[in-house]
């Protein structure tokens, strides 16, 4: 029985409770750092360790903290964890910490985060709570890294900032900017919502 | 878990286990801060001398020991500016910053003798679109400058042919023109911070 919730638990977020793709949660970054994989990478990384222990923390705290105030300590303990990572890659990855810029501090708005603390770790105990959160950002971190595979490919013609298509490749311009998100993110949806997932229901 | 509401459960518990929270989480960031507080400068400060010796053209060995070696050897600050003794003769670096699409740009701008040929652009900072203005700091779009003179005109990305003119960047126009001023505006200070007209 434990097993087999937490199996569930592990899995949903990755598949039929996805937070990008049933959920659209976590959309704004998700369309502002898919345009190469290394930056979606490390965003991904934070989001996924942030997620992950500000559940357990939560979970943890969850018979103490007073109901009207618990959004205000669900913040400051999310904060600390992200200012943590901003902290580290500044320190660690200066270049990588220039590149991604502002996004890092904005990991705090990914509604992905708030989301399970308010829906599961508050209610969940700490174990599967971590699962939870771990779970979540791994299912963020896949399809992100899909869109951004599209859209450096078709953008820039690289990957990881590798040249990979020749030079007869004409860059999609559009890929790289704002409204390359927007398409990339809205066709896997369809694709996965539409063909995966109706296939899945089906059987 | 209905307990009774009382004035400490409804008024003062609430209070203190938020101050609880605050203390504890900004007494782990601060710590964390303050501990990688010198990696962090010593980060900065590695950045913008590695900036100072690629618009020098000073050779160093890209590694922060590299870099701090080369540039206690070579640089030397002066006021507003650093001047760099290169293998071919002397180089004068200004630091200057400009508007770029999102946000400012700060550049070394490094010069021959002369003043007004370049010796090398090096990127400090810049806040422009990923994989499209911020291919400034490529190198294929730095090193354009090199040997070139003021006022540049900005043309399509592999057609600059003649002495003034560099590759814009394609699909971030906006980016490449603000660089263009950026540039041309550069060689003015050189001549009236370093130059002193």
């Amino acid at each position: 029985m434990a097993n087999k919730l937490l199996r569930k638990t592990f899995m949903e977020p990755l598949g039929k409770n996805n937070p990008v793709f049933v959920q659209i949660l976590g959309i704004c970054s998700t369309l502002a750092v898919t345009n190469k994989l290394q930056n979606t990478m490390v965003m991904t990384l934070g989001v996924l360790f942030t997620t992950a222990l500000s559940s357990l923390t939560i979970s943890l705290l969850r018979n103490y903290i007073p109901s009207r105030i618990r959004m205000m300590v669900e913040t400051m303990v999310i904060a600390t964890f992200v200012i943590i990572v901003d902290i580290v890659l500044k320190a660690f990855y200066p270049e990588m910490w220039k590149q991604l810029g502002p996004y890092v501090g904005l990991i705090i708005t990914n509604c992905i985060i708030m989301g399970r603390i308010e829906a599961f770790a508050l209610q969940n105990k700490p174990m599967l709570s971590l699962v939870d959160g771990l779970a979540s950002g791994l299912g963020y971190a896949y399809v992100l890294l899909a869109i951004a595979f599209v859209r450096e490919l078709l953008g820039t013609g690289s990957l990881w900032g590798y040249q990979i298509l020749g030079s007869w490749w004409t860059n999609w311009s559009i890929m790289i900017m704002p409204p390359g998100g927007f398409f990339v993110l809205a066709i896997i949806i369809w694709i996965i919502r539409e063909k995966i997932m109706k296939e899945a229901k089906n059987d | 878990m209905k307990a009774k509401r009382t004035f400490y459960s409804e008024r003062i518990y609430p209070l203190l286990f938020m101050f609880a929270v605050t203390f504890f989480c900004i007494l782990l960031t601060s710590g964390l801060h303050l501990a990688t507080q010198d990696r962090a400068i010593a980060n900065e400060r590695s950045f913008t001398r590695r900036a100072i010796l690629n618009a020098s053209g000073v050779n160093y060995e890209n590694t922060t020991g590299g870099i701090e070696e080369a540039f206690q050897e070579k640089i030397e600050q002066k006021d507003g500016y650093y001047v760099a003794d290169s293998e071919n003769g002397t180089r004068y670096i200004i630091p200057v910053e400009g508007p770029g699409l999102w946000g400012a740009i700060t550049i070394m701008a490094g010069f021959e003798e002369d003043l007004t040929t370049f010796s090398g652009i090096a990127i400090v900072s810049q806040n422009e679109t990923p994989g499209l203005g911020a291919r400034i700091e490529e190198p294929w779009f730095t090193e354009q400058f090199r040997g070139k003179q003021a006022p540049f005109t900005m043309v399509e990305e592999g057609t600059a042919d003649a002495d003034t003119e560099v590759d814009a960047i394609t699909g971030a126009t906006r980016t490449s023109e603000y660089f263009r001023n950026l540039t041309n505006r550069a060689a003015d200070d050189a001549k009236r911070i370093i130059g002193g007209e």
